[in-house]
């Protein structure tokens, strides 16, 4: 198996388990491989020496109180990113931001951009020749998504995505759709675990 | 580029392009035919002259297109022959793509999760491929020499059409492209992508055949849709002219 250092990762961390809950069953529809839900940032504790591309989605007053503590306890994580999380009505719609009124595909959205853009520098790493937009569509692509349901989950025309699949095909010289799965693993765009492999390879 | 006619020399054929081996052992021709004519060699096996000379062209040069006159010859020659190729395939180019795969990837231990994922790949692909050319074996081949025993005996119209209600070669046209993009894509990745700690001997042993199998295999779906299908639907043609 390939390390987990290409797993991602959302931590929410919310008092209100309403928040907790809703938060994570939305998430189940992102990129996330893992949802953990916390009450406060001090309970990290139980989580020493995380490693892989983590996302931690909180309220602005339990970042204040808890980021120094989370990044230092996160500190083997390949990426460590945050989100903040505003449950007030009257805050002003920001897209750096999880708002209470964000519908389910908005919130999944702005989750992604954070999670591949983690992936794109791994990948860079790595060495492909992807664009962070082409790594997205083929992240989904590898999870066995149809074109219609990722141009929807990135906002962007059936036919951008088609574009992009082109260009994908293109650049790395694959068009099967196992294929690309291959090579996404090979890659580290993808991990092995997040797939059904009997289906796509 | 060259093209082969009834007065090439055997020999000098084959020196030209050493690909064809296989494709004249499938039409039924052994080495050791000192400088004879591909006229005189099919003459003496019994060989359909044209066939020959076509088939080998279609194999030899990517361009080539058959003319409609040319297609003048019996329908169970041309699938007698994409039959032997088939037992080609899996009686000795798959084996053959097993062993040298398993060879390249025992010898090259580095990361066992990505040879995992090339072995799967693969016999995925192989699976696929089987089912592709059982399916023409057992379904499309025989609605062909039906339709062929139909326009030679019209006593059978009846029963074949009770058979084959809406008879169209077109129904059994599968895609040829998925198979060939799948064997595009195995060798971009081992060519582009795979870790580069493997051995380069067995890695270039197991490329070389993967080459040659989807030339062969090219050619084989070129034969399909450029000399089989046309003939099919001259059959088919002439099968309604009849009513």
């Amino acid at each position: 198996m390939i390390s987990s250092h290409n797993r991602s990762i959302v931590i929410i961390i919310s008092s209100a388990d309403i928040v907790l809950a809703g938060l994570a069953e939305i998430l189940k529809g992102s990129l996330a491989n893992e949802i953990i839900s916390l009450h406060r940032g001090d309970e990290m504790i139980d989580y020493p020496k995380m490693d892989g591309n983590i996302l931690v989605i909180t309220t602005s007053d339990e970042y204040e109180k808890s980021n120094v503590f989370i990044r230092q306890i996160l500190f083997s994580a390949s990426h460590l990113g945050f989100l903040t999380l505003h449950l007030d009505t009257m805050t002003d719609y920001s897209n750096q931001t999880i708002n209470l009124s964000d519908t389910t595909a908005l919130v999944c959205y702005k989750v992604n951009e954070v999670l591949t853009s983690f992936l794109a520098t791994n990948a860079r790493e790595t060495g492909t020749e992807l664009t962070r937009r082409e790594i997205e569509v083929l992240q989904l692509l590898t999870k066995g998504y149809a074109n219609k349901e990722i141009a929807d989950q990135l906002f962007v025309s059936t036919h951008t995505v088609i574009s992009h699949r082109k260009n994908i095909s293109e650049k790395t010289g694959i068009k099967s759709a196992s294929g690309l799965t291959m090579y996404a693993i090979l890659k580290k765009i993808i991990d092995v675990g997040d797939i059904n492999q009997d289906d796509l390879i | 580029m060259e093209l082969f006619n009834e007065n090439s020399k055997l020999a000098s054929v084959i020196l030209k392009d050493h690909s064809l081996l296989p494709v004249i052992n499938r039409l039924g021709i052994k080495l050791g035919f000192g400088d004879e004519t591909i006229k005189s060699i099919c003459l003496e096996k019994g060989i359909d002259l044209n066939f020959f000379v076509e088939t080998i062209n279609v194999f030899h040069y990517e361009a080539y297109f058959p003319e409609k006159r040319l297609l003048d010859f019996p329908i169970s020659m041309v699938i007698d022959y994409l039959i032997k190729t088939h037992q080609y395939y899996k009686n000795y180019l798959i084996p053959e793509n097993d062993r040298l795969m398993e060879l390249f990837l025992s010898a090259s231990p580095g990361e066992s999760s990505d040879n995992e994922l090339v072995r799967k790949f693969y016999t995925k692909f192989k699976e696929e491929f089987v089912i592709h050319i059982n399916f023409e074996e057992e379904e499309m081949f025989p609605y062909i020499l039906e339709l062929n025993a139909v326009i030679e005996d019209p006593s059978l119209r009846n029963q074949f059409n009770r058979k084959y209600p809406s008879f169209s070669i077109t129904s059994f046209e599968k895609e040829h492209s998925n198979m060939d993009d799948k064997m595009d894509d195995l060798k971009n990745i081992i060519i582009k992508y795979l870790p580069p700690n493997y051995d380069q001997n067995r890695g270039n042993a197991f490329l070389y055949n993967l080459f040659m199998f989807e030339k062969d295999l090219k050619n084989h779906s070129r034969i399909e849709d450029h000399i089989m299908i046309p003939r099919v639907k001259q059959l088919e043609k002439l099968l309604v002219s009849h009513d």
